[in-house]
């Protein structure tokens, strides 16, 4: 009989454990950072409205309401392959600025980079690609002003097809451009196989 | 009347003007392609140089960089090109502006150089959710399988117990 009650018990434990992980899971899977829509037409920004472009300055922080981000910008270079830079790790709150590119408002095109997520959860951009055309971003700079800019599209690409040319090519404009990662995470190369690029250009 | 003959002077002078100094009316430079990940080559390309006039002259200038470039071929769409390797180059964009072997100015075009392929902006997370699931339903199965097995044991011992 206390054999039966040993056995009851072990069931019950790994019931509520199953039951547990499960749970988990669940929650975990349905917080998988958010797929772009494919709203709008990624490529060469289109003519927006005449403004002035800024001198340089560094940026210092981005704002993006629609997704309830306000963090702060530190500059990022490439690393020893000669990728781009992220912020660390450890910093997931943190986004960073090419700083070989232009400055936010600046004639050309501004790259801001940063976590989709880290080991702990979501990350800074984690919601990036629930971000739809006409959404805004705001970005502070060091001398005071706020280069602000409209979304026009918002796409995903795999990592080995992306789009150099439309990001940090040469531009006639103030453009934006905000990259995370996204698509599917390779376990195995412990990276995601997409990023997630929105693309957006300057307004007064 | 006077005036007319004004204006048709004027046209006919232009005119004749952009006839005779194509380099000046069309000068066009262009690099392609606009962006290339550093290490990479793009080709420059003064497509109003007269192959006939001499080399083309391209100085190209950007971060840390000062340099000339000498046209090599012949572009098959008219013009002067040349390759040019962006090993260490400084990241950034890039200035070429384009002297013809006559020596016009052949206009000016940009290029950046850029960092390779995509960005690393993530740790995994916000993923992995499938192995708990897949763990917990394996764990759930054996409680079941448990639940079942003690079940038929005390069917049976109460059977044996009433026989």
């Amino acid at each position: 009989m206390s054999r039966d009650r040993f056995g009851w018990a072990l069931v019950a434990l790994l019931g509520a454990l199953g039951l547990g992980m499960v749970g988990t899971g669940v929650t975990v899977l349905s917080s998988n950072p958010p797929r772009p829509s494919g709203a709008g037409t990624p490529g060469p920004a289109r003519p927006g409205p005449a403004v002035p472009p800024l001198p340089r300055a560094d940026p210092v922080a981005v704002s993006i309401p629609a997704i309830g981000v306000d963090a702060p910008l530190v500059a990022v270079g490439v690393d020893d392959r000669g990728t781009l830079e992220v912020p660390p790790v450890d910093k997931p709150t943190v986004a960073g600025w090419y700083r070989h590119g232009a400055s936010p408002g600046e004639t050309g095109n501004a790259v801001l980079v940063g976590h989709v997520d880290s080991a702990a959860g979501p990350a800074v951009f984690f919601d990036l690609g629930r971000l739809r055309p006409g959404d805004t971003v705001r970005v502070s700079r060091v001398d005071g002003r706020v280069a602000s800019f409209v979304v026009e599209s918002v796409a995903s690409y795999p990592k080995d097809r992306f789009p150099t040319d439309e990001v940090y090519g040469p531009s006639t404009s103030a453009g934006l451009r905000v990259i995370t990662c996204g698509g599917r995470f390779d376990r195995s190369s412990g990276n995601y196989v997409d990023n997630v690029v929105v693309f957006a250009t300057r307004i007064p | 009347m006077k005036a007319q003959r004004v204006l048709v002077s004027a046209a006919v002078g232009v005119g004749l003007g952009t006839l005779l100094l194509p380099g000046a009316a069309l000068a066009d430079t262009t690099v392609s392609p606009a962006s290339t990940p550093v290490g990479g080559t793009v080709v420059l390309t003064a497509t109003t140089c007269n192959p006939k006039s001499g080399d083309a002259l391209f100085r190209v200038t950007g971060p840390d960089r000062d340099q000339n470039v000498r046209s090599t071929t012949a572009a098959a769409g008219g013009g002067l090109s040349a390759e040019l390797f962006t090993a260490g180059f400084t990241l950034g964009t890039y200035t070429v502006a384009a002297t013809c072997g006559d020596g016009s100015a052949a206009g000016s075009a940009t290029f950046a150089v850029t960092p390779i392929g995509g960005a690393p902006a993530g740790a995994g997370g916000g993923t992995g959710g499938g192995g708990s699931v897949a763990a917990g339903a394996a764990l759930l199965g054996s409680a079941a399988g448990g639940a079942l097995i003690l079940a038929r044991r005390r069917r049976h011992a109460v059977v044996a117990a009433t026989a």
